[in-house]
C-alpha cells in the first residue's frame, strides 16, 4: 500500500515537473549557452565569459558558497578564489528573460594537512596486528583529496631501530596495520605528506601475567605473602596498580585479598587459624599455591 | 451555672492534656515502662527506635544493660556516615525463642530502609523481668581497640587528561578501557530470566563500566533490555574482574532466543587504595535458617569507608557462575576493624554451588 | 485536452504531494558487500541507513527554509560549517532550494578498524529546484554522486564531509 502510495507520488511529481519545464520554455526567449570550466582546482580564481547584452543577474550556488549578483551580459565574470574553496560541484546560472545554467566541478588542491588516527593508545606487546593507523589526507581547505597522495609513516619505538612505510591514499584514505614490539614503552608513529607531519605516540604494556609466583614467610600468627616481580611472557613488568588476588583456605573459611601491585610486587598478610592453603591470581591467569603451617 | 462551666473547663483541660500526651508517646512509654511481658518490652522498644527516640528507648533498658547512651545510639543508629546513618527502621518482626519466669530471648528481625534497598538485622534480645515489668537488656557491643598509629598510603592513583574540545577531530586522544565479559549465563528463576557472569578489565588503566543486556527473540527483534545497575562493582582496576547480574523481571526463558551483552567502559580517575580483605567465607545457616555467606571485611588502609557492598559469585563444578547475590554493609568500615557480613544464598543454588568469589564495593564520603 | 487537465490537475496538487514526501525519510539503500578493512555489523548498518536519511532530510528541510537550527543533529565537523554557511548565504540572497528526494543508493567503501570513521558513495536520484523568491531559476532532476565521511557520536552517525562528485568517480 505504501509502495503505490510512493509511486503514485512520484508520478505527479514527474507530471508537475514536466509543467513547469513547459512553461520555461513557451514564451520566453532562448538563454545563451554558458561557458564554464569543467573543473578547476580549489582556491583557484577564473572567469565565466557571457554572451549577448543587457542585465542580467548571475548565480554561483555552491556547497557552501552563493553569489547573486548583477552582470552586464558580454563580459566577462570574475570567479574570486575565495568564492571557490569548498569542493564539489558548483551551479552557474545567469539569468535575464530566460535562465541559463552549468556545473562545474571543484576539486581539493593539493594536499596539506593530515588527520591522522593511531589506535589503540594502550596496547599489549608482541601482539600481531594490534595497532592500526589510519590518515586522511586534506588539502588546506579541509577538502579530502581524493586523488591517490603518497603517505609516509615512520615507526620509532622506545627500543630498538626505527621503520618506514609509504602507502598511497585511496579516495583519500591511507591505512595500515602493524604488530606491536616486544617490549614494553612508548610507540611513535608520524604520518607525513609533504611538510604536514602529524605524530601519534601509544603505549605498549605488558600482556598477561606469565609463571606467577608467591612466596610465604610465617610471621608468628600470620603469613607474608609476596609475589616476586610479576612480569609477562616477554618479561615486561606489569604496571603498578594491576591487581593480584590472594586467597586463603583454612578451617575458618576462605579469605581472599586483593592487593595492587607496588613496585613490581603484590604484597599482603593473612592470619592463620591451622594449616591453610593459599593461592594467588591475577586476572584470569592462576598462580603457584603454598600449603603453610605443613610443608612450604 | 458558675459549677457547671468550671466542670466543663476542667473536662476540657484533662481531655487536652491526654490529648498531648498520648501525642508525645505516652502510650508508647507507658507500655515501655510496664511492659507485662517480653514481646512487649521488646515491641515498645523497636516502637522508640523507629521514631528515632533514643534517649527515651535507652531509659527504658535494663539497668544491667552495660553500655552507655552514646554506645547504644551508635549501635542503633549508625555511625561516621555508615549506611545505617541513612537508613530507618521500617518493620520489627518479634519471635519469642524461649522464656522462664524472670528472663527470656526474643529473636527480632530488623527491617531497616534505606536508598540502596532494605536491609535486615536480626538480633536475639535478652529480656529480664524486675517485679512486674519486663526490660530488655541490650548487648554491649564489641569493639576492636586499634591502636593508634600512622599508616602511610602510598598506593597508585590513576588522574586523566582528556582531549581539549578546541582540538581537530583526528587529534590524539586516550582510549576507553579496554574491558571483556569473561562469562554470561543466562538463569531461569521463577518469575524472571536473570543473567549472571564476570567481566575484566584487562586494560592497565581504571575502567569504569556498566553491562548491559538485550534479550532477543526468535526473528531476532529485542525483547527486553536491562542494565547491571549495583549488581556490580563498577570501578575496576586493571586486571580485576567483577562479577555481574542483570534481572529481567517478569520474561520467561522460553521467550529468549539469544542474548546480546554490551560492556561500556571509561577512563576515570581512580586510587587503588583502599585495600579490603575478604576474611573466614563461610556457607552456613543464619538464624532465619536461609542460606547466607558470611565472613568479615577488614579495611587495611587509614582512612573510613563509610559504605561498602559485598559482591559475590557463585560456581558450579565446571567453574561456570550460576549466581550472584550482593548485600550492603550497614556499618562503616573503620581501619583494621573487622565488619562481619552476610549475603543470602538462594536455596537451590546453595545445593550446587562448589565455589565463590567476593569482591567488595566501597564508597567513602570524601576521596584523596 | 486530456493531458491538459492532468496537467492542471497536477500542478494544483503538486505542493501537497511534496509536503507529504518532505515528512517521509529519504529512502536509502545500503551496500556493504566487501567492505574492509572492518566488516560492518548489523546494527551499525541500520544505524548508518537511518542517521544518513536523516541527514538528507535535515538539508533539505533547511535549504527549503534557510533555517539551519537541525543541521547539527545529523552533521558535523566540515559539512556543518560548510551546510550552515551555505544555508545562511542562500538566505541573503533571497534564493531557497527545494529538493525532491527520489532515493540513495550507498555503498561502504570504507570502514575504520576502530569504528571511528566510514566512507561511503551515494548515487542519489534527486529533482533540485532553486527559486530566487518566488520565481523558479533551475530545475534538474537527475542522478548525483556523493562522497561521504560519517563517524559515530554518543549516540548516532552523523555526516562529517559530503562532496558531490563527477558522476564517472566510484
Amino acid at each position: 500500500m505504501a509502495h503505490r502510495h510512493r509511486n503514485f507520488h512520484r508520478s505527479l511529481n514527474r507530471v508537475a515537473q514536466l509543467a513547469a519545464m513547459l512553461w520555461v520554455v513557451m514564451g520566453m526567449a532562448m538563454a545563451d549557452d554558458l561557458h564554464v570550466p569543467a573543473s578547476v582546482e580549489a582556491g583557484q580564481a577564473f572567469s565565466i565569459p557571457t554572451e549577448g547584452s543587457g542585465q542580467a543577474t548571475f548565480y554561483v550556488i555552491g556547497p557552501d558558497h552563493v553569489i547573486k549578483r548583477g552582470v552586464n551580459l558580454g563580459s566577462e565574470i570574475q570567479i574570486q578564489a575565495a568564492d571557490v574553496t569548498a569542493a564539489g560541484m558548483y551551479q552557474v546560472l545567469v539569468c535575464s528573460q530566460a535562465c541559463s545554467s552549468a556545473r562545474f566541478e571543484v576539486k581539493a588542491a593539493q594536499p596539506a594537512k593530515l588527520s591522522f588516527f593511531l589506535h589503540p593508545s594502550r596496547v599489549p606487546v608482541s601482539t600481531p596486528d594490534s595497532i592500526d593507523a589510519t590518515t586522511l589526507v586534506f588539502d588546506r581547505y579541509w577538502n579530502l583529496v581524493l586523488a591517490p597522495a603518497a603517505v609516509d609513516f615512520h615507526i620509532t619505538p622506545a627500543t630498538g631501530a626505527g621503520t618506514s612505510r609509504k602507502l598511497e591514499s585511496h579516495n583519500g584514505i591511507a591505512w595500515m596495520r602493524m604488530d606491536s614490539t616486544a617490549h614494553e614503552g612508548p610507540v611513535q608513529v608520524t604520518a607525513a605528506l609533504g611538510s604536514a607531519q602529524e605524530p601519534r605516540v601509544i603505549q605498549q604494556v605488558a600482556a598477561e601475567a606469565c609463571g606467577l609466583r608467591m612466596k610465604a614467610v610465617p610471621s608468628g600468627k600470620s603469613v607474608v605473602l609476596e609475589t616476586d616481580p610479576v612480569r609477562d611472557c616477554s618479561g615486561n613488568p606489569l604496571p603498578d596498580g594491576t591487581v593480584v588476588s590472594f586467597t586463603k583456605v583454612d578451617e575458618a573459611g576462605k579469605s581472599t585479598v586483593d592487593t595492587p601491585i607496588k613496585k613490581g610486587v603484590a604484597r599482603t598478610q593473612f592470619d592463620l587459624k591451622g594449616p591453610a592453603h593459599i593461592s594467588v591470581a591475577c586476572g584470569v591467569v592462576l598462580g603457584n599455591e603454598v600449603a603453610v603451617n605443613g610443608k612450604l | 451555672m458558675k459549677w457547671g462551666l468550671v466542670a466543663a473547663i476542667t473536662a476540657l483541660t484533662a481531655f487536652l492534656v491526654g490529648i498531648a500526651w498520648v501525642q508525645s508517646g505516652g502510650i508508647a512509654q507507658h507500655a515501655m515502662f510496664s511492659a507485662g511481658n517480653p514481646e512487649e518490652a521488646v515491641q515498645a522498644l523497636m516502637s522508640e527506635i523507629q521514631a528515632r527516640d533514643y534517649p527515651r528507648a535507652y531509659s527504658a533498658l535494663d539497668p544491667s544493660s552495660d553500655i552507655d547512651l552514646e554506645t547504644f545510639t551508635q549501635d542503633v543508629a549508625g555511625s561516621d556516615s555508615s549506611l545505617r546513618t541513612y537508613s530507618s527502621l521500617q518493620t520489627a518482626d518479634i519471635s519469642p525463642l524461649h522464656a522462664t519466669a524472670d528472663e527470656a530471648v526474643v529473636r527480632v528481625r530488623m527491617t531497616w530502609s534505606s536508598a540502596v534497598g532494605s536491609i535486615d538485622d536480626v538480633r536475639d534480645l535478652h529480656v529480664r523481668r524486675e517485679g512486674s515489668v519486663w526490660r530488655v537488656v541490650w548487648p554491649k557491643p564489641a569493639v576492636q581497640n586499634v591502636p593508634p598509629q600512622v599508616v602511610s598510603v602510598n598506593y597508585l592513583r590513576w588522574e586523566v587528561i582528556g582531549r581539549n574540545r578546541s582540538q581537530a577531530w583526528g587529534s590524539q586522544d586516550v582510549d576507553s578501557p579496554k574491558v571483556r565479559i569473561t562469562s554470561m549465563n543466562a538463569i531461569a528463576r521463577p518469575d524472571r530470566v536473570v543473567i549472571v557472569g564476570e567481566v575484566e578489565n584487562e586494560d592497565t588503566v581504571p575502567a569504569y563500566l556498566n553491562v548491559n543486556a538485550t534479550l532477543l527473540k526468535a526473528d531476532g527483534s529485542p525483547l527486553e533490555e536491562e542494565g547491571s545497575f549495583d549488581m556490580i562493582s563498577h570501578v575496576l582496576l586493571p586486571k580485576q574482574v567483577s562479577p555481574y547480574r542483570i534481572d529481567f523481571p517478569g520474561i520467561q526463558i522460553a521467550a529468549v532466543k539469544s542474548v546480546r551483552m554490551d560492556a561500556r567502559a571509561l577512563l576515570v580517575p581512580a586510587s587503588a587504595d583502599p585495600v579490603i580483605a575478604v576474611s573466614d567465607q563461610q556457607i552456613v545457616k543464619d538464624g532465619l535458617n536461609r542460606n547466607v555467606l558470611k565472613g568479615e571485611l577488614v579495611n587495611q588502609s587509614g582512612r573510613p569507608v563509610n559504605i561498602a557492598q559485598v559482591l559475590a559469585a557463585y560456581y558450579d563444578n565446571s567453574g561456570k557462575v550460576i549466581w550472584v547475590s550482593d548485600g550492603y554493609v550497614d556499618q562503616a568500615l573503620m581501619p583494621q576493624v573487622a565488619v562481619p557480613f552476610a549475603v543470602d544464598i538462594p536455596d537451590d543454588i546453595a545445593a550446587k554451588l562448589k565455589n565463590y568469589r567476593v569482591i567488595v564495593n566501597h564508597y567513602s564520603r570524601t576521596s584523596s | 485536452m486530456r493531458t491538459l487537465l492532468a496537467i492542471v490537475a497536477f500542478t494544483i496538487c503538486w505542493p501537497w504531494a511534496l509536503t507529504a514526501n518532505a515528512q517521509e525519510l529519504p529512502q536509502v539503500h545500503l551496500n556493504a558487500e566487501g567492505l574492509a578493512p572492518r566488516p560492518i555489523e548489523q546494527l551499525t548498518g541500520s544505524s548508518i541507513v537511518r542517521y544518513y536519511a536523516l541527514a538528507w532530510q535535515a538539508m533539505g528541510q533547511a535549504l527549503e527554509s534557510n533555517l539551519s537550527n537541525g543541521v547539527g543533529d545529523a552533521f558535523t565537523g566540515f559539512a556543518k560549517e560548510r551546510l550552515v554557511r551555505r544555508v545562511a548565504e542562500q538566505a541573503q540572497a533571497g534564493l531557497h532550494v527545494r529538493i525532491v528526494d527520489h532515493g540513495h543508493q550507498v555503498k561502504a567503501l570504507f570502514y575504520s578498524t576502530d569504528g571511528t570513521a566510514m566512507q561511503l558513495t551515494d548515487r542519489a536520484e534527486l529533482e533540485i529546484q532553486t527559486f530566487d523568491g518566488n520565481k523558479l531559476i533551475s530545475t534538474d532532476n537527475s542522478a548525483h554522486t556523493y562522497m561521504i565521511l560519517m563517524t559515530p557520536g554518543a549516540d548516532r552517525w552523523y555526516v562529517r564531509d559530503l562532496e558531490e562528485v563527477p558522476a564517472a568517480r566510484p
